[in-house]
């Protein structure tokens, strides 16, 4: 516990217990934003603010101020929280669902207009909380409660990838996608992250981090089986990628 | 994958030196009182950056987009600015994150882009988040027309939105009304936490008048809002807004709690004009456009010998009711006219509760979208 | 003391303007004023209305409703609107350079101005609504004269002194041919 106060600081609350289902992997993302806010010292200036689903639970580990948006538009709220307090750090916190599926038009815009705001988007590649349905996200044939015989992509479309769709943004000057399924992506993974919340405390545009994380209650599979899928499943069609980082040019000047 | 290109910063810092020199600028073309000839539109415009707004988020929709597209020049005379988002319900939304940090910010819409905010007007009730909206209200349902109407008395009143909420809703009846009542829409958007809304029928918000304009004052900065605003763990212990529930005692508590706060509004904040009702034998009963035309009825009809008297509600929720307790005997009858086909007609006889015939006259949309004095005048003859 | 205007014409011959300097007026001597348009759905050519309410108290009914007291009709298109929205008792001030036919309504005084040929005379036709203006003035007394002067003087002034000084004599002739005309 000592030790781990020594990296968490004081943004995680370390005392509270995760109420994400054992293996799920927002308890990781949570964790590698918590650790980057703790690392750039900007805990209390730092605002959440988070979507409908169980990512919306994210910031009760944390010891900073959140708003808990309606389905889909924390972005629009992140907007407009910015726009009035420029100052702040402000991020969303939103799974696939959220974001991708009826949140689609206002994370988009937001990426566009390119003020400087942090989105992350964890990718279950399903809906979570309301037991595993069928999101924008979900496989070619992967069962869900809602595509019992698999997803039809005649009837549902094909997967959607959504950084793929920033990259011609130009608001946005860092996108990337990460997974968490090994220490070696979740290392790569964290470093995404304090670029992206970087990209923000420099003023510099728009920042999207999506993550591929194994939901195991919803896919129904074991925690070490729902990683395993991620890795061989998942990451084949969403390829982890820096997609876009416009930083480097301005930190030279 | 590094694309080298120049970047650049994205300035997103107001410009504090304009924001405290406010005063200075101002001074010199902006800070005395004045009359304005303006489209009652940009009157609201004027007025509510006037009184402290510095955030209007909006998206084109007639007859709103006046609006926005006056805000868009003076705001950054003030240091603020207008947003244009990519949907009312980015609108909404984006406002909701402005008032979470205790700015006072604005929206203006009509018809349908109303419809898109409910959702967030629910949400923003139940936050217990303060702003300024108009609704220029236009022919409705679906697309509807741009023409002006007073169809949204009942989305405005009842909520369009989910959940036991109210917010509080002004109907002033001309631009120097606009200009009187800011101000006070200010305040009670502090006051009691919560969205504030104008319903102004599109044919008012269209037309162009003189209004005096007193000498700007930042009302909204008088507010401490540090008791409740999400403005980071540097200036309080964790905050968090929720407006959903974990709980099922955490609904029920909320509820409780806005419940007593619309008690407490319901009791101090309702504003009507009443005009010779104590010896009325017909009483008017209408607001905004046609409240200002029972002005003219009641003195031309007066003038004639007739008895005729006008309440004409200012706040439509909370509901004047007390202006109908104490009705004098000589009232017979009442006569409710409305640019719809019978809205505020229900809270009339809510009020009346059965003691008076409620007779009603309206009519939407057309090229003359609303009740001539002619027309209310013959009417009302009908009833004497 | 309430006065009802209507100013009517085709897009493009300034009856908009014509409104809106009523209303720049009214308000420098201290009066309220309410102006509400009508318009055609073309961008430019369609006929075009103003509506102005003049008081010296709080305006209730913002609305001209067939009750004009003075109208000026610019275009053949929208005469017989003004003859018909004229209050009983009211005036209608015609541009007989473009109003060829006219009638007669029981109880509505007409003055036919040739407004467009006297607006060439002056160096633009444009300038025939202000002729109109001159006519509305002497006619109804709404306004100070002067008023309406500096009103012009304002917009105009110092950018445009030729176009001021057209517009000036505009105002005066139409003045005048309102006065020799009524006779």
């Amino acid at each position: 516990m000592q030790e781990l106060a020594k990296i968490y600081g004081e943004t995680l609350l370390l005392d509270k217990k995760f109420s994400y289902c054992p293996g799920c992997g927002h308890g990781i993302v949570t964790r590698l934003v918590a650790e980057a806010i703790e690392a750039f010292g900007i805990r209390k200036r730092t605002v959440s603010v988070v979507g409908i689903g169980c990512g919306g639970f994210s910031h009760h580990y944390m010891e900073i101020d959140a708003i808990e948006a309606m389905h889909g538009r924390a972005p629009a709220v992140a907007v407009g929280y910015k726009i009035a307090k420029p100052e702040n750090i402000v991020y969303t916190y939103q799974g696939d669902g959220d974001c991708s599926a009826i949140g689609l038009a206002e994370l988009l815009h937001t990426a566009n207009r390119g003020i400087p705001v942090t989105c992350f988007m964890i990718n279950n590649n399903l809906f979570g909380m309301t037991g595993g349905q069928m999101s924008p996200a979900t496989l070619e044939g992967q069962v869900t409660s809602t595509t019992p015989k698999g997803r039809d992509v005649h009837q549902h479309g094909y997967p959607l990838r959504v950084p793929e769709m920033m990259a011609d943004m130009r608001g946005a000057k860092y996108v990337a996608r990460e997974a968490v399924y090994d220490a070696k992506s979740i290392r790569k993974a964290a470093s995404s992250v304090r670029k992206a919340l970087d990209c923000q405390m420099k003023g510099l545009g728009f920042s999207f981090v999506e993550f591929i994380v194994p939901c195991p209650t919803g896919l129904r599979l074991s925690v070490s089986d729902s990683y395993k899928w991620n890795k061989e499943k998942m990451v084949e069609y969403f390829k982890p990628q820096v997609f876009k980082n416009e930083m480097e040019q301005n930190d030279e000047n | 994958m590094v694309v080298r290109r120049n970047v650049i910063r994205y300035s997103l810092a107001v410009d504090e030196k304009k924001r405290s020199n406010l005063k200075t600028i101002a001074s010199e073309s902006y800070m005395k009182s004045e009359t304005l000839f303006l489209k009652n539109a940009q009157t609201f415009a004027e007025a509510m950056v006037r009184c402290g707004v510095r955030y209007h988020f909006a998206y084109p929709i007639t007859p709103a987009t006046e609006v926005m597209k006056h805000t868009s020049v003076i705001l950054p005379q003030y240091g603020g600015r207008m947003v244009q988002m990519e949907s009312e319900l980015a609108v909404a939304n984006a406002l909701a994150g402005c008032a979470c940090t205790g700015t006072l910010g604005a929206t203006s819409t009509s018809g349908p882009g109303m419809s898109l905010m409910q959702e967030t007007i629910s949400y923003m009730a139940g936050g217990e988040l303060p702003c300024i909206m108009l609704d220029a209200m236009r022919v409705g349902p679906g697309d509807g027309d741009i023409v002006g109407a007073q169809s949204n008395y009942f989305q405005a009143t009842r909520g369009g939105g989910h959940g036991d909420y109210r917010v509080i809703v002004l109907a002033p009846a001309s631009g120097q009304e606009i200009v009187d009542i800011m101000p006070e829409a200010v305040k009670l958007a502090y006051t009691y936490r919560t969205p504030v809304l104008f319903v102004i029928d599109g044919v008012t918000c269209t037309m162009t008048e003189s209004a005096n304009f007193p000498e700007p004052h930042d009302y909204a900065s008088e507010f401490d809002t540090s008791s409740w605003a999400f403005t980071g763990t540097g200036d309080h212990p964790k905050r968090y807004l929720l407006t959903g529930s974990y709980t099922h005692s955490q609904g029920e508590e909320l509820n409780n709690h806005l419940l007593a706060k619309y008690e407490r509004i319901k009791e101090e904040e309702q504003r009507w004009e009443e005009i010779q009702v104590d010896d009325a034998d017909v009483v008017l009963v209408a607001f905004g456009i046609h409240g200002r035309m029972g002005q003219d009825l009641v003195s031309n009809m007066r003038a004639d010998g007739k008895k005729v008297g006008l309440i004409r509600p200012i706040s439509l929720w909370p509901f004047p009711d007390k202006a109908f307790e104490k009705l004098p005997e000589s009232v017979k009858s009442m006569l409710v006219v409305e640019m719809n086909h019978g809205q505020m007609l229900d809270d009339v006889r809510l009020a009346v509760n059965g003691r008076l015939p409620v007779h009603f006259l309206g009519k939407t949309g057309g090229d003359m979208p609303l009740c001539t004095l002619a027309e209310m005048t013959a009417k009302i003859n009908t009833l004497l | 003391m309430r006065t009802n205007c209507t100013f009517s014409g085709s897009g493009g011959q300034g009856s908009a303007l014509l409104a809106k300097l009523i209303c720049q007026g009214a308000m420098k001597q201290g009066l309220q004023v309410v102006m509400t348009q009508t318009y055609g759905i073309e961008q430019r050519g369609g006929d075009s209305t103003g509506y102005v309410v003049v008081s010296d108290s709080r305006i209730g009914n913002p609305l001209v409703e067939n009750d004009a007291d003075v109208s000026v009709a610019l275009s053949p298109t929208i005469y017989e609107g003004c003859l018909d929205g004229s209050a009983v008792g009211g005036l209608v001030l015609a541009n007989s350079s473009l109003i060829t036919e006219t009638r007669e309504r029981e109880g509505v005084k007409q003055v036919l101005i040739p407004a467009s040929d006297i607006a060439v005379e002056l160096g633009s036709v444009k300038c025939a609504n202000i002729v109109m203006l001159g006519a509305v003035l002497e006619a109804t007394k709404v306004l100070e004269f002067a008023t309406v002067e500096e009103v012009l003087r304002d917009l105009m002034g110092a950018k445009k002194p030729a176009l001021l000084e057209m517009n000036l004599k505009a105002l005066e002739k139409g003045r005048a041919l309102y006065l020799s005309a009524a006779e």
